[in-house]
């Protein structure tokens, strides 16, 4: 906007901020993934409800609507609009379409059953009119890795029939957000597209 | 650039409110920047004040547009500045009710209420609060819980007037939470304190009351939080008498520390006094005068002011409150000299004996500088003054009428209808100032009040008749109230006719239809007509001037013009009568409803007028004598009458559909006394061959469920009854209804009166008074309840004819029927006209049933109408 802020972004002082759309159905890790990426420091005012939070993931309530963070990375500034995934509240998810400049797509990999339904919101989510003719990258993370019946990468990204995306750069990776693997190679990926 | 956009703005409000003339398209036009990043918090911040704005003004927004724009809002959240982060809150609750999914930010507000600005906390709870419902109150109930323990006083304060909220939408649910109030109570907060106390009170079982007042007495020494919490109690057991009548005893003896509560306290006292009707020997009042001599001022007035207003006071009871006022009238505190003077003023007319004791302070408060106080005090000197006094109150009113308010130049006209009532021979000096004042500025409110108030003088006093109506025929010359002007205009189509010289209202009336609205002019053309048909010299030139009007470019001016122009041709005296004088006298909503029914059932026949349920008279006559002026406040609208509601709830008994249209329904009749087992009242609906007994049961045992109630009725007569319609089942204070029919004697038809003695006999079954769950068995038992009478006036319809002599005249010589009756019984004029009025149930017309004083003779006219569409006119003289 002004001077001062172009010429911080000259001197590569300002990061450039970037809009992500978190997404993905109930119970697939979304917020814990957000969670992971945000840095621990601030929450220092709440050290035992952080504390909590890494301790037990399984303590996260699901989301209601959405809630928005944001997190640095060495050359971007993140804001993610973390949406609610359960069935009634993935209507909402269009609402926040028109300014995500990148999307991060979870999918819990343990849940086969629920795969064809994950498919279809992704479908849906493509062919929506803000998306379709737009070039912004997805990231997908199959997350859950560390569950015995977990499904590979490749395996979900089969199922989801991922090759079909032809005008978007995407990619996949395996996650486990509870102890934070695999998230920093999306990430880092997502930073290379930009 | 924010500058410039600023500036902009300002320009466009051009005044001293820059939001004056906001466009609701254009603002949420402009609410789309809420979607640009980054954010730029001042513009946003900008823009939500107008949507709040807006919808401050009452601005409706459509569903879509307001969940698009409360959509938009939510993205907000981004930005991380104070003051658009609670402006933020601020548009969720106003928005939370004409948004759709606005459950989307509970997320974002639990982030808030639990985050570490304290800032956002509270204002984060009350906003979540607003959006949860009862099925999304279980998600957010941990936080809630947290959040009423917390150690900062105003997110925890705020958690639990929340959870006051919530109690109404959901008790199970905030019931739970009472452990973390009682833990927030441990803690030495002291708002924290009361606002426990606060939840407590809605939460615990009424049983548990007797601990809590001990608490709350030693708890709460805040003064402002022992009103609040004695207003809550008041609420929660407000339909308990008797836990109200103890709460009171404990409190006026143990006496409290804030004056508002005591306020709160003289308020209830007052209302169960008279609820109970309870005598003024009764604890209750003797504590209310105890706190005439309360060290606050406040109480004191307070108390004075609810004596004074007691029903049935006497003047020894009075002299104590009296005197406080007439103390308060000479306080150099402006607030208490007025609070004072207008209480005085209020009941003025109910004790004019008291107040006169006041007279010497209210002319000293005359030249007070408040103007307020000195209208008051003028208006109530006017209400108990002498007759010898009128003129100089009058002079010194009219000196600064110009410098009040209008709302208090309403009180100054009601003061002056007052006392036209009271001294009639005075019209000449009021009729005079009113004229003065209707031709002063002043709003609508205002003139209403004065043109109320001419017309009726005008139509108590015949002799102030011709100046009345000049002074309004000069006002509508000017007036730009189309209501007043049309009322003005009938007024005149009415009265002018029958003054001695006619003529010169018609340039008044014919003014109108050339310069004013369609309303007001077709209004013009009915009184016009009035006069053509009245006065047969005026009659040539009315036609001349209804020529005119038919080329009105008004649809409803033109009809009524050509109407009027065929009826005032024919030159008969009955078809006069029947169009232009006595309209249509039935009730409005019925015959929408019969309308509707005839075009919904499409028939050969011809639409009968005759089916439509009549107008009960107007109740006009019972104008109460104190606020001639308010009962013109009441809604414009004209709303369903009495009667039109008994006809919708007849139809919907099967049982009494086929038995035509509803012909009158008669005031309620009580048939038990009023402090027993079982109130009974009785309404009876006459309709053409049948009447329908309607029996109101109350139960009032709380120990008793009544079911299948039904009243037996043995009549006197040759009536048969033909039907009961049990009320099915009587719980405890709520009423139900029960019906019986009966056909009326068709072979003798002089056979109207009859007695019927009536039992009322049910089941009966025991119950808890507490929970109201009934024993399996009961038992039939039976209630003799007082006899009830049909009589003459059940028979006959009242049915106002405005003009009484023309439908006499149109009756004719050959119907006419002379009989002359002795009424021995009677001693005064004016009891032989109420009894001759009340017996024959008829609408006495022409204001005829006031008897002028110091008369021997006196003509009644009275109209109604019997069963088979006889019309009945009565001419009584005596």
């Amino acid at each position: 906007m002004g001077l001062f802020d172009k010429l911080a972004g000259w001197l590569g002082l300002k990061k450039k901020e970037v809009n992500v759309l978190c997404l993905g159905l109930d119970n697939s890790g979304k917020t814990t993934i957000i969670n992971q990426l945000k840095p621990t420091n601030s929450c220092l005012g709440e050290k035992n409800w952080c504390h909590l939070l890494q301790a037990q993931a399984q303590d996260i309530v699901p989301t209601i609507g959405f809630s928005i963070e944001k997190f640095k990375t060495s050359s971007l500034s993140f804001t993610v609009f973390d949406m609610s995934g359960q069935g009634r509240y993935r209507n909402l998810w269009e609402h926040y379409y028109k300014e995500g400049q990148a999307i991060i797509f979870v999918i819990d990999s343990s849940d086969k059953l629920r795969m064809v339904v994950a498919k279809e919101e992704l479908d849906t989510l493509l062919n929506h009119p803000d998306i379709k003719h737009r070039r912004i990258p997805i990231l997908f993370f199959a997350n859950k890795m560390d569950l015995r019946d977990a499904l590979s990468s490749v395996k979900v990204s089969q199922l989801l029939c991922l090759e079909n995306i032809k005008d978007k750069p995407w990619h996949i990776c395996a996650s486990n957000a509870v102890q934070g693997e695999g998230l920093q190679e999306g990430v880092d990926w997502l930073q290379g597209t930009d | 650039m924010i500058k410039k956009f600023d500036k902009k703005d300002e320009e466009a409000g051009s005044g001293s409110n820059p939001f004056q003339h906001l466009e609701k398209s254009a603002v949420l036009q402009e609410a789309r920047i809420f979607n640009e990043t980054p954010i730029n918090p001042r513009r946003c911040l900008h823009i939500l004040t107008k949507i709040i704005y807006l919808l401050n003004q009452g601005e409706h927004f459509g569903t879509t547009e307001a969940t698009e724009a409360f959509f938009a809002m939510t993205r907000l959240f981004q930005s991380n500045d104070q003051t658009l982060r609670r402006m933020c809150y601020l548009t969720i609750k106003e928005m939370a009710n004409i948004s759709e999914d606005v459950i989307i930010v509970t997320s974002s507000l639990t982030k808030d209420m639990t985050g570490k600005e304290d800032v956002y906390r509270g204002p984060a709870i009350r906003a979540l609060c607003r959006i949860t419902d009862t099925t999304m109150l279980q998600a957010i109930e941990r936080y809630m819980k947290q959040a009423i323990v917390d150690k900062v006083p105003s997110v925890s304060s705020s958690a639990l007037v929340s959870s006051l909220h919530m109690v109404k939408m959901s008790y199970d649910v905030v019931k739970r939470w009472v452990n973390e109030a009682q833990e927030a109570a441990s803690s030495d907060n002291i708002m924290v304190q009361v606002g426990m106390v606060l939840v407590w009170l809605f939460i615990c079982p009424p049983s548990c009351f007797s601990f809590i007042y001990p608490c709350l007495y030693h708890v709460m020494f805040p003064m402002h939080l022992q009103y609040h919490a004695l207003g809550l109690l008041y609420h929660l057991r407000k339909n308990d008498r008797l836990a109200v009548t103890k709460m009171l005893n404990k409190f006026t003896k143990s006496g409290l520390k804030s004056p508002f509560a005591y306020c709160m306290l003289i308020r209830i006292a007052s209302k169960l006094l008279e609820e109970t009707e309870g005598g003024h020997d009764s604890p209750l009042f003797d504590f209310i005068e105890s706190c005439l001599r309360n060290k606050h001022e406040m109480v004191v007035y307070e108390a004075a002011s609810a004596i004074v207003h007691m029903p049935n006071c006497t003047a020894r009871e009075l002299a104590p409150a009296v005197s406080v006022l007439q103390l308060f009238c000479s306080s150099p505190k402006a607030a208490l000299r007025y609070a004072a003077v207008r209480t005085l003023n209020k009941v003025a007319m109910k004790h004019p004996s008291a107040v006169t004791a006041c007279n010497l302070d209210l002319e000293n408060l005359i030249t007070d500088s408040n103007r307020s106080i000195a209208t008051l005090a003028i208006t109530t000197l006017l209400k108990t003054g002498s007759e010898s006094s009128v003129d100089r109150l009058m002079k010194q009113i009219s000196s600064f009428v110009s410098e009040i308010s209008d709302e208090f130049k309403v009180v100054v006209v009601q003061a002056i209808s007052a006392l036209c009532q009271k001294y009639p021979r005075k019209h000449s000096v009021m009729m005079n100032f009113l004229s003065n004042m209707l031709r002063d500025d002043g709003g609508f409110e205002y003139k209403r009040a004065i043109v109320d108030c001419i017309i009726s003088i005008i139509e108590e006093n015949p002799e102030s008749k011709e100046t009345g109506l000049a002074h309004l025929c000069e006002f509508i010359e000017d007036c730009e109230h189309t209501v007043l002007a049309t009322k003005i205009l009938h007024l005149l189509g009415k009265e002018g006719p029958r003054t001695p010289s006619p003529s010169k209202y018609i340039r008044f009336i014919f003014n109108r239809v050339v310069l004013e609205s369609e309303a007001v002019r077709a209004a013009a053309v009915s009184a016009l007509a009035k006069f053509g048909a009245q006065n047969d010299d005026l009659l040539p030139s009315v036609l001349v001037l209804m020529q005119r009007c038919m080329m009105d470019s008004d649809d409803e001016v033109r009809d009524r013009a050509t109407f009027y122009m065929n009826v005032l041709q024919q030159k008969q005296k009955a078809l006069n009568a029947a169009y232009i004088f006595n309209g249509l006298s039935v009730s409005v909503p019925g015959l929408e409803k019969s309308l509707h029914q005839y075009t919904l059932e499409p028939s050969e026949k011809p639409f009968d007028m005759k089916t439509v349920p009549l107008a009960t008279a107007p109740i006009t006559e019972q104008k109460t004598e104190i606020a001639p002026v308010a009962t013109s406040k009441l809604p414009e609208k004209p709303a369903p009458s009495r009667q039109d509601i008994y006809q919708e709830q007849l139809a919907g008994i099967p049982e009494f559909q086929s038995l035509g249209p509803l012909f009158k329904s008669s005031e309620p009749v009580q048939l038990t006394e009023a402090e027993t087992e079982y109130v009974v009242r009785c309404i009876k609906h006459t309709f053409a061959t049948h009447m329908v007994f309607q029996f109101d049961c109350t139960n009032t045992l709380n120990d008793q469920l009544l079911q299948r109630v039904l009243v037996q009725m043995e009549p006197s007569e040759a009536y048969e009854v033909v039907h009961h319609v049990p009320a099915p089942s009587l719980p405890y204070n709520q009423p139900g209804s029960s019906y019986t029919l009966v056909r009326l004697p068709d072979d003798d038809p002089t056979a109207v009166s009859c007695t019927f003695s009536c039992t009322m006999k049910y089941l009966v079954r025991d119950c808890d008074p507490n929970t109201g769950e009934p024993d399996d068995d009961g038992y039939d038992d039976e209630y003799v309840l007082e006899d009830l009478e049909v009589t003459v006036a059940d028979h006959i319809q009242k049915v106002l004819k405005p003009n009484f002599g023309a439908a006499w005249e149109e009756v004719g010589d050959e119907f006419e029927k002379e009989e002359t009756f002795a009424l021995a019984s009677v001693r005064t004029l004016e009891e032989a006209v109420n009894n001759i009025v009340s017996f024959l149930g008829m609408q006495p017309c022409e204001r005829s049933d006031k008897v002028p004083e110091n008369k021997n003779s006196h003509v009644l006219f009275l109209a109604g109408m019997n069963l088979p569409d006889i019309y009945f006119i009565l001419k009584g003289s005596e």
